[in-house]
């Protein structure tokens, strides 16, 4: 009986951690536009995801396979305005993903987090997997137009 | 071209008659090019779940993201993906395994993030799995009570 007693408590206590966790238990529905969609191109699988923030944008560029490879961040800086890229994950100074992502902070006018495994040296799979995206971001509202360049 | 815009089901198991399903979230579709095929396109094959949830008052935008070698998570309040941590389970003979965290972009004086992310690839290892976690915290304040929400959502939510 005593066991059980013992057993009962550290359940409450449990419980109780749980509570103080300050999480409400209440889940709603994420405020976040997320658009993923795969295209077959030259035989190949590209897969897009795009997470929209209100000051940034996520995409996840994937090439035949759900590896997250390099993650890259660009964004306008100061003085001049001009678009600084930094590798985060993986990658070297000359990865896909870093020319990627600063075309793609020059034409929407977004600070970017790019995550991108498409292969080195693969400036075709590069090319078609850029004008996708663009064609989408434009579908999604963004352009130069709708935005200025936000500086770091 | 198969697309999902806006809300995805929590955690999305994508069927593999995947066509019908998705169609029915399909919003406009991008004109195929002379290079793309028209065939249906295999299911998304990166899970997951999105959710929102109260946090200290404030509403907190997260998303869990399992792709094939590393778990993704990202919460917000900020508007902004925020600090940004890597974590990963070191390889050793030890019976007790180590973890290793790093900021890799944003906040390297905010030690809670760290412990944040130190938490969560605990969680991760212990359910078996063995990818690396790169989060993301954009949070409006770095308290405890913040970050123990942060890990219980996750944690309740979470792919692995």
């Amino acid at each position: 009986m005593m066991d059980s007693c013992e057993g009962a408590r550290k359940g409450i206590e449990e419980v109780k951690l749980k509570e103080d966790g300050n999480v409400s238990a209440q889940y709603e529905s994420c405020q976040l536009p997320i658009t993923c969609f795969t295209e077959i191109a030259n035989d190949a699988s590209l897969h897009f995801q795009i997470i929209q923030f209100p000051k940034q944008i996520y995409v996840w560029v994937g090439y035949t396979s759900a590896k997250l490879g390099n993650l890259c961040a660009a964004a306008h800086t100061r003085p001049n305005n001009n678009v600084s890229i930094t590798s985060l994950i993986g990658g070297t100074s000359d990865n896909t993903g870093s020319g990627l992502a600063r075309r793609l902070v020059l034409k929407t006018g977004l600070n970017v987090i790019l995550a991108c495994n498409i292969p080195k040296n693969s400036p075709m799979i590069e090319a078609e997997a850029e004008k996708i995206l663009v064609q989408k971001l434009n579908s999604l509202g963004y352009g130069k137009s709708r935005l200025e360049g936000t500086s770091v | 071209m198969t697309q999902f815009v806006g809300q995805v089901d929590e955690k999305a198991e994508f069927p593999r008659e995947s066509s019908s399903a998705i169609s029915d979230s399909e919003s406009s579709l991008l004109p195929m090019n002379s290079n793309s095929s028209t065939l249906p396109s295999p299911q998304f094959p990166v899970r997951q779940n999105h959710f929102s949830v109260l946090i200290k008052g404030n509403k907190t935008q997260i998303v869990v993201m399992s792709y094939e070698d590393h778990f993704q998570v990202i919460a917000t309040q900020i508007g902004t993906m925020g600090t940004i941590l890597y974590a990963r389970k070191e390889e050793g003979v030890s019976m007790n395994p180590t973890f290793s965290v790093s900021v890799v972009f944003g906040k390297r004086d905010e030690p809670m993030l760290e412990a944040c992310a130190r938490q969560l690839i605990e969680k991760i290892s212990l359910s078996g799995s063995s990818k690396p976690l790169v989060l993301s915290l954009g949070l409006k304040d770095h308290s405890t009570e913040t970050l123990k929400g942060i890990i219980s959502a996750v944690i309740h939510k979470g792919l692995w």
